[in-house]
């Protein structure tokens, strides 16, 4: 009786210790176990690349912190690796060696960032041709995914440069930013729902008046794009616009005066200013001051920064941002997200952030949720798991309340809600502050609209 | 008709800073044979030091061009004492390679000393100006000009009615005659190098009026002062005044009618021609 006793308890000891064994085999950690490399490919040159930067080290933290991110494959959680890919100006010129580098020499695992649209759609290719996921979180073209078959080439012309015809590589490419469509929309259907009945109210204009809209631009792909979307929705929507200027200027011009001289003899009601934050400030100022074009200027999103509302001073105010994320209006915010990443980032960096950080924010939240669910770093999983995501929105508001990649020919793309703010002018801060003035709603959130719209004092509606 | 008008004061005025520059890359070429590919970026630190005396000091805008051409007439100094003039008279490559690398060192210091962020100097004539039914005739503009002019006559003076005018005009002709009758070349030099400086200094203050500036804005201007001395003529100072007024209006009338990015082409359209004609530039045989 004893001995069977005896050995039931060895044998006991030994299958507990068998299991332990095991249950401690399965824990270890891969040998193979490394931090994760994403390279964070930004203008430093310019506060907007500035902004990515501070954005995706406060990500980076925070997922750091928290544990880092769980491989499957390696069995343990791994700390992301931030590589800096500086692309100085972000000219076709400069951007592409710095991705190459990371691409090559540092071995980054995924890709996040880009800005303008001709400086990725120049370091993208280093991507591409090498299989690397890729997340562009600027780059307001959506030829950055739709250039290759699987998104009909853009509608480029065959034989264009720009198309790609690696269906494969342009499957590791995703747009996670609002491209020229998105905004031209926004910004055309405000003028014609909300400031064309306000202007026929309060000046008695007859309802068959067309409200008169002016274009400047810089000559490059982004402010061509910007320009061709917002006519293409004018027409489409048969919208009561009518553009009775455009004129573009070259992307290193810093005197806006005669541009701006032509644009008053057109005498229209709003002027779309479509250029980055120091250009776009200097023609609100320029148009104001030196011109006296006395109306109303909208600015597109990329000018949601800082700086930019250093640089308008006073003469922001009464003037119209488009933007899909409003750091300068609240607190309150119109989401939590928005006020604890606010919070956040005015603790650790003593100022307010802009909108290009927030994307960036995002797409590193995207990266680990993707890497999770590929249980690997293989960039072939990770692609596929990216394109097979579907979280809850961050920082930035979608018409479904989720991040999820398109499919179809509108390839790698999200679909973000964006809106149009009106700039105040707030003594306290000395400097102005936001409200959004429209839409009223979003999809989870009634209502978004925070204020009426009004025209600003002293403006001149066109003839 | 209004813009038109408007538009042709901005040529004027943009061409008055034109030819501050323009005038001082003469005097330096005229006088010493030297090129120097950094005299844009003297324009560039001209406005800075305009700017920091104005925000930092609490100047007036206008004040500070004395000060910005103080500062750069001193910077010029140094320049020429310290790298020009160790170059000078040997392989032109040797000066045009000095100043090509104080390109770099001018715009880098920039970035370090004041950020590369836009700045523009506050003045107080800024939005104020003459309403002329649809017409806005800026203060800043109209005062831009008689600056401009107040200082051509200024130089004008120094040019013919002083000594060291006088020696300057006989090294530009023949420095080695010059020198064989007593003129002191290295301070004709010396002074020839601080005065091209300082009037690039009142050049840059006046730029930082009426426009915004940052590290980067000498190359063009650089390239433009070339243009209009080719245009009026190598060495002429007349010369300089009517090619930089012609180039300034001829920008502005191409991107009033033209558009913005037709500016650069069309102005140095105007140059080709006017070289193709008479290839000595409009002043080139009567040159000082």
């Amino acid at each position: 009786m004893q001995k069977k006793l005896l050995a039931i308890v060895v044998i006991a000891i030994v299958a507990v210790a068998a299991v332990a064994v095991v249950w401690q085999l399965t824990q270890t950690p891969s040998p193979e176990a490394r931090s994760i490399k994403i390279g964070l490919v930004a203008c430093y040159d310019k506060a907007e690349g500035q902004d990515m930067d501070r954005a995706a080290k406060l990500a980076v933290q925070e997922i750091n912190d928290a544990g880092g991110v769980w491989v499957k494959e390696w069995n343990t959680k791994v700390d992301i690796d931030l590589v800096i890919v500086d692309t100085e100006d972000d000219s076709t010129g400069k951007a592409v060696g710095p991705v190459t580098r990371a691409v090559l020499e540092d071995k980054v695992d995924l890709l996040i960032g880009g800005y303008t649209s001709s400086g990725t759609l120049a370091d993208q290719v280093v991507a591409i041709d090498n299989r690397v996921p890729y997340i562009i979180t600027g780059a307001s073209s959506s030829l950055v995914t739709r250039r290759g078959p699987q998104g009909n080439y853009g509608g480029l012309p065959a034989g264009d440069p720009l198309r790609i015809n690696d269906a494969e590589g342009m499957s590791y490419m995703f747009h996670y930013c609002t491209t020229t469509a998105d905004y031209s929309k926004t910004v055309v259907k405000f003028f014609a729902e909300t400031m064309k009945p306000l202007l026929d109210s309060t000046y008695e204009f007859g309802s068959s008046r067309n409200l008169r809209l002016a274009i400047l631009y810089r000559d490059d792909a982004f402010g061509k794009g910007v320009l061709a979307d917002s006519k293409a929705v004018i027409a489409s929507e048969n919208l009561p616009i009518d553009v009775v200027v455009e004129r573009s200027y070259p992307a290193t011009a810093t005197n806006f005066q005669t541009d701006l001289t032509v644009v008053k003899d057109a005498h229209p009601d709003a002027v779309y200013v479509v250029d980055f934050i120091a250009g776009t400030a200097e023609i609100i100022k320029q148009g104001q001051r030196d011109v006296g074009l006395d109306t109303v200027y909208i600015a597109v999103e990329c000018c949601e920064d800082p700086q930019f509302y250093t640089l308008l001073g006073e003469y922001g105010t009464g003037q119209l941002l488009e933007s899909k994320f409003a750091p300068y209006a609240g607190p309150p915010f119109y989401l939590s997200t928005v006020d604890t990443y606010v919070t956040d980032y005015q603790a650790k960096y003593n100022t307010l952030p802009g909108m290009m950080g927030a994307d960036t924010y995002d797409a590193f939240y995207i990266a680990k949720a993707a890497i999770e669910a590929a249980g690997t770093v293989d960039k072939a999983a990770v692609r596929d798991a990216i394109e097979s995501i579907s979280i809850d929105q961050m920082l930035i508001i979608t018409e479904t309340g989720k991040i999820e990649f398109s499919t179809g020919t509108n390839y790698h793309e999200i679909a973000p809600i964006t809106f149009v703010e009106q700039l105040v002018w707030n003594e306290a801060a000395g400097e102005c502050r936001a409200a959004i003035v429209y839409p009223n709603t979003a999809p989870g959130i009634d209502p978004l609209k925070q204020a009426d719209f009004v025209l600003p004092a002293g403006y001149e509606p066109g003839s | 008709m209004s813009g038109l008008i408007e538009t042709l004061l901005w040529g004027v005025a943009n061409g008055c800073i034109y030819i501050l520059l323009a005038t001082g890359l003469n005097i330096i070429f005229g006088v010493m044979k030297l090129v120097n590919f950094a005299h844009g970026q003297l324009l560039m630190i001209g406005a800075y030091v305009a700017f920091v005396a104005t925000t930092a000091l609490g100047l007036n805008a206008y004040l500070s061009i004395l000060v910005a051409m103080a500062a750069m007439a001193v910077i010029g100094v140094a320049l020429e004492r310290l790298t020009f003039r160790r170059v000078l008279g040997t392989d032109k490559l040797n000066e045009i390679f000095v100043s090509l690398g104080l390109i770099y060192v001018f715009e880098n210091a920039a970035v370090l000393l004041w950020g590369n962020k836009w700045k523009q100097i506050p003045n107080p004539l800024q939005g104020e100006g003459l309403v002329i039914g649809e017409t806005l005739l800026g203060y800043d503009r109209l005062v831009a000009i008689l600056i401009v002019a107040a200082i051509l006559i200024a130089l004008f003076i120094l040019l013919k009615k002083t000594k060291i005018g006088l020696a300057m005009r006989a090294t530009s002709q023949r420095s080695e005659t010059s020198m064989l009758m007593g003129v002191n070349i290295e301070k004709v030099y010396v002074f020839t190098f601080a005065l091209g400086a300082a009037l690039a200094g009142a050049a840059g203050a006046l730029y930082g009026i009426l426009l915004p500036f940052e590290p980067g804005i000498g190359a063009l201007p650089t390239i433009k002062a070339f243009a209009i001395i080719m245009l009026g003529g190598l060495g002429s100072i007349p010369g300089a005044v009517v090619g930089g007024l012609l180039y300034g209006i001829a920008e502005t009338l191409a991107v009033y009618f033209l558009g913005g990015i037709w500016q650069d082409a069309i102005a140095f359209a105007l140059l080709i021609i006017v070289l193709v004609i008479k290839p000595t530039g409009l002043f080139g045989e009567k040159g000082e």
